[in-house]
């Protein structure tokens, strides 16, 4: 696309030397509109040179650091090898800071997708104040997950939240669940507040979806005497998978890396029960000081991620 | 429940069936009826639902205002008795309400520089396929980047710049962390202005530089306040680059809100207060911007 | 002296050769216009000379001044876009002064600018009018209004009327063709619709795949056709094509259609091909040269036939008439009252003195 005067040279000044050339015209290859190729990259200059400080500067460091045997007592910056990735594998709590991260993720998604196209379904036809609703419904989303995980402690409070007290009133007498350290419960916690926040995300991009959906494929539909359900599943479903796969992925990228909201209910206890991966990399850096080890765990994280999303956005390519 | 939103009285009803002739007004009367029971039912739903969403953030704002006693007090009480601001007082009193002031002062300030070196770089991806692909899938790929990943690393480098703690240093890194969004988003409103408005203004006689300023920004003038005020949200919700790049001096509102949270008890009073402090100008600003939500939070996918 | 002087252009689109070694001069004051078929590379040319476009071989002069390197604002050019191009957020006076602004035009003298090209234009009593209030026409006025303000050596038209109505259109075909003269400057126009070339060009350039095929006077590209492509592309209905072989009949030459039909040339054109005979050739005739036969008509060079009409296609003052001749289907031009039924027979008179004559192979005029 961008073939530039390469092919002038010879024949061009050839020419340009029969002409009456005033002022440096010959000279001015580089100047005027054609400046327009150091302009830009006089744009994208500043934006990538910021860019490459948390792009490149953190993985070239973590790889570095990684091989390196620095730990709260050693500070040597000698190379160890592979010593801290072989830990790595070996180490149960981390696998299961992934296992947690993935249960998370595997329930709280689908969760939230679910509901959030039944609830765009909802919403879809003419409804009296559905502006107001909508704005109400995007609340949550807008919310810090700090704040949201804050307010979920808060409801869940076993002495004065309501969510005991409503479940005193189906079951007859007080009830003083300790949601945040009973075992049991954490994880139903943790992914209310998780769906609370975000299923307002995935009903307000389905529901701009479906409205989008081509109409007189519906009519044609109804004409051929389509039912309902065969009509949303061979109709609707394919026509709003594009924006369903990017829903999904984005949502699936954040919950991945669930930290806030896990952090404000439970620090990632009781114990390490909840502990997802990014607040164990959290724990052994900044509360163990286990520098080297750390990276070898973050650098696992970046590729592990990596692949996810390279994988996934060869999927929604092929949608496309 | 029949797909398009049409006039009741012709629509084909449920389960595809076929549709009643006009001239049998007893059948139409009950179809009508029908679908009013539908509509009733499905607005009765949407106010269900749209309580259930709101109400966690009712109890929030609500005990912002209840006095200590009233908040511990069991079985909780649904509505304060009556509103009181002490809570908000004492933030203000103890100096924990500068958090508020410093949030707002990374996030604004990062906001403002990510949107524009963020723009002017999209304006060359757009116009000039500046990189081509590789760089426009690089730059989004940057937003994938779990944070927790990137913290490590940029907090030893911080520590080596003297720059824990500090405005600048947390400026640069939601700058820093913004950009991919920024430049992804405005990107995709800069492809929407059409070409030949700008080359109108070359041939008038406007420079590059000129062509910018006096054309591009003002034409997408809606979908830069959108995304700055995108920009603006993230950078003060976040949490995690706070917790770890901040101690004292440059603490955000989130940061401090989990201050409040105690071993054995939690400053309920405190956290509530700090929270809707923290929540309130979300909300006004985002009220604004509502056209543009789903755009923005989409990544621009999809352009409600 | 030229004003416009183009050599050797070269023009890529990576590996797509869009304009390929174009060379053209255009003296001052003259209104060319570019015509061609969509894909034909002349609004590639058009943005080329205008700078919107980088040029990568060959050379542009404007007003003797080599400005293939220059960026438009220094080409002294002005140009009207397909779509308007006005800026939504400012009022037409503001639209029609933004190059005058952009150029620093001393103050006092925008507004007296601003309003006397507003009133050739007829639109004086919009100039406060944001372009969401106005109609189509007016929207194009304001465009012109906007390049004729700042008095430049050259004006180019990307294809201004593709977007207004049929009605519109003609009306401002008039207008842009009075608008040339009164001003006097030099303009390039482009256009994929032939009757604009015809009806406004002081000089039509018909290019086809990057390259020009034919230039000159619309009428001489209209009689005088160098090839098939520009014969079949000027004139609507477009002139029918008949191919045919060159025999000998009674000492000049005749053209011998596919279904044996004999039409005899004109002496004169006979002479002129010489001695062909035998030749494979295509035989054109445009429409308005097949007319109904006139008892008493000695012309020479009129060929005769008994068509049986196989279509009709009534427009009020003429009608176009199908019928086969030589295997094709061919159009006649008639008069509304010659032909009024389908299967009516008529006897036509061909005028072979119009006759074209083209080579199969190369697709040249004879």
């Amino acid at each position: 696309m961008e073939r530039g005067s390469a092919g002038l040279g010879a024949p061009f000044l050839s020419v340009l030397s029969l002409r009456d050339i005033s002022g440096a015209t010959h000279l001015m290859q580089s100047r005027g509109a054609f400046a327009e190729r150091n302009f830009k990259y006089l744009l994208v200059g500043p934006a990538i040179f910021v860019l490459l400080l948390i792009g490149i500067f953190p993985l070239v460091y973590l790889l570095m650091v990684s091989f390196q045997g620095i730990t709260m007592t050693e500070t040597s910056t000698d190379f160890v090898g592979a010593r801290n990735y072989a830990q790595l594998f070996h180490d149960a709590r981390m696998w299961e800071a992934l296992l947690h991260t993935v249960i998370f993720t595997a329930i709280a998604l689908p969760v939230e997708l679910v509901l959030g196209l039944a609830m765009a379904q909802l919403f879809l036809e003419r409804l009296p104040g559905r502006q107001i609703f909508v704005a109400l419904l995007v609340l949550p989303v807008v919310v810090s997950p700090i704040v949201s995980g804050a307010t979920w402690a808060l409801l869940f409070d076993h002495r004065f939240g309501p969510i005991n007290q409503i479940i005193g009133w189906f079951t007859g007498d007080t009830t003083a669940i300790l949601w945040s350290i009973n075992p049991k419960l954490v994880y139903p916690a943790i992914i209310a507040a998780e769906i609370w926040q975000w299923t307002p995300f995935m009903f307000l991009l389905l529901l701009a979806a479906l409205a989008n959906v081509d109409k007189s494929q519906l009519e044609a539909a109804a004409i051929d005497g389509a039912g309902w359900w065969r009509t949303f599943f061979r109709i609707v479903l394919p026509a709003i998978w594009p924006v369903m796969a990017i829903a999904i992925l984005i949502r699936g990228l954040d919950l991945f890396r669930l930290f806030d909201i896990v952090w404000a209910l439970t620090k990632g206890g009781p114990g390490t029960m909840t502990e997802t991966i990014s607040i164990f990399t959290y724990v052994k850096g900044f509360q163990q000081f286990e520098t080297s080890y750390t990276a070898a765990v973050a650098f696992l994280v970046i590729i592990l991620l990596s692949v996810v999303v390279m994988l996934a956005l060869k999927r929604v390519e092929l949608a496309r | 429940m029949s797909y398009p939103a049409r006039d009741p009285a012709r629509s084909t009803g449920t389960q595809g069936k076929a549709l009643s002739k006009p001239s049998e007004g007893r059948e139409m009367s009950s179809l009508r009826r029908r679908t009013a029971t539908r509509q009733a039912i499905r607005f009765a739903a949407a106010v269900a639902i749209t309580l259930i969403f709101v109400f966690p953030i009712y109890w929030l704002f609500m005990i912002s205002f209840k006095t200590p006693d009233e908040i511990y007090s069991f079985p909780p009480k649904w509505y304060p008795g009556q509103i009181h601001f002490e809570n908000y007082a004492v933030l203000f009193k103890d100096g924990d309400a500068i958090t508020v002031w410093n949030s707002l002062v990374v996030a604004g300030v990062s906001t403002f520089i990510a949107m524009f070196l963020g723009t002017i770089c999209a304006y060359s991806l757009a116009r000039f396929r500046t990189g081509g692909e590789y760089l426009a899938n690089w730059i989004i790929s940057q937003r994938m980047i779990p944070p927790i990943a990137v913290v490590f690393p940029i907090f030893l480098l911080f520590v080596w710049l003297h720059l824990v703690d500090t405005y600048i240093g947390v400026i640069i890194l939601y700058t820093a962390f913004n950009l991919p969004y920024v430049i992804w988003m405005m990107r995709g409103y800069i492809l929407d202005i059409p070409k030949a408005l700008e080359e109108s203004a070359l041939v008038d006689g406007c420079s590059r530089w000129q062509v910018i300023w006096k054309v591009v920004f003002p034409m997408c003038r809606a979908g830069l306040f959108a995304t700055a005020i995108f920009t603006f949200v993230f950078a003060w919700n976040d949490f995690l680059f706070a917790l770890v790049l901040t101690r004292t001096e440059a603490t955000t509102y989130t940061v401090q809100i989990t201050h409040y949270f105690g071993g054995q008890s939690n400053f309920w009073a405190k956290i509530s207060a700090m929270s809707v402090l923290g929540t309130l100008p979300i909300f006004i600003a985002v009220a604004f911007m509502q056209r543009y939500l789903v755009r923005g939070m989409s990544l621009g996918a999809v352009k409600g | 002296m030229a004003d416009l002087k183009i050599s050797a252009l070269h023009k890529y689109y990576g590996s797509v050769h869009a304009v390929r070694g174009i060379d053209l001069q255009i003296p001052e004051g003259e209104f060319t216009v570019l015509v061609g078929q969509s894909g034909c590379g002349k609004s590639t040319l058009l943005r080329t000379i205008a700078g919107l476009e980088e040029c990568d071989q060959g050379s542009i002069e404007i007003g003797g001044k080599m400005v293939q390197h220059l960026p438009p604002r220094d080409r002294d050019i002005a140009m009207v876009f397909q779509n308007y191009a006005l800026y939504p957020y400012m009022n037409v006076f503001d639209n029609i002064a933004f190059g005058l602004r952009s150029r620093k035009t001393p103050r006092d003298q925008i507004e007296p600018k601003v309003k006397y090209a507003a009133n050739m234009l007829g639109i004086q009593h919009l100039l406060d009018r944001y372009p969401r209030q106005l109609s189509g026409g007016q929207l194009q006025r304001v465009a012109i209004g906007r390049a004729i303000v700042r008095n430049a050596r050259l004006y180019l038209f990307d294809e201004p009327l593709s977007n207004l109505d049929a009605q519109l259109r003609d009306e401002m075909r008039g207008e842009i063709k009075r608008l040339h003269r009164d001003l006097g400057k030099t303009m390039i126009y482009v256009t994929h619709d032939q009757i604009e070339a015809m009806t406004m060009a002081d000089r039509i350039v018909l290019l086809r795949d990057g390259a020009i095929e034919q230039a000159g006077a619309p009428l001489e590209l209209f009689e005088r056709p160098a090839t098939k492509y520009v014969a079949g592309f000027l004139g609507s209905p477009s002139m029918n094509f008949l191919p045919g072989r060159l025999t000998g009949q009674g000492g000049t030459l005749a053209v011998r259609l596919e279904d044996g039909t004999v039409l005899a040339l004109p002496a004169a054109r006979a002479q002129k091909l010489g001695n062909r005979r035998d030749e494979a050739v295509i035989l054109g005739l445009r429409p308005e040269h097949l007319n109904r036969a006139q008892p008493g008509d000695s012309r020479t060079g009129l060929a005769r036939h008994t068509a049986t009409i196989e279509l009709l296609q009534p427009t009020g003052s003429r009608t176009y008439a199908t019928f086969t001749l030589g295997g094709s289907s061919v159009v006649a031009e008639l008069q509304a009252h010659d032909v009024t039924q389908m299967n009516q027979k008529i006897e036509l008179s061909i005028d072979m003195n119009r006759a074209v004559l083209i080579d199969p192979g190369t697709e040249n005029v004879l």
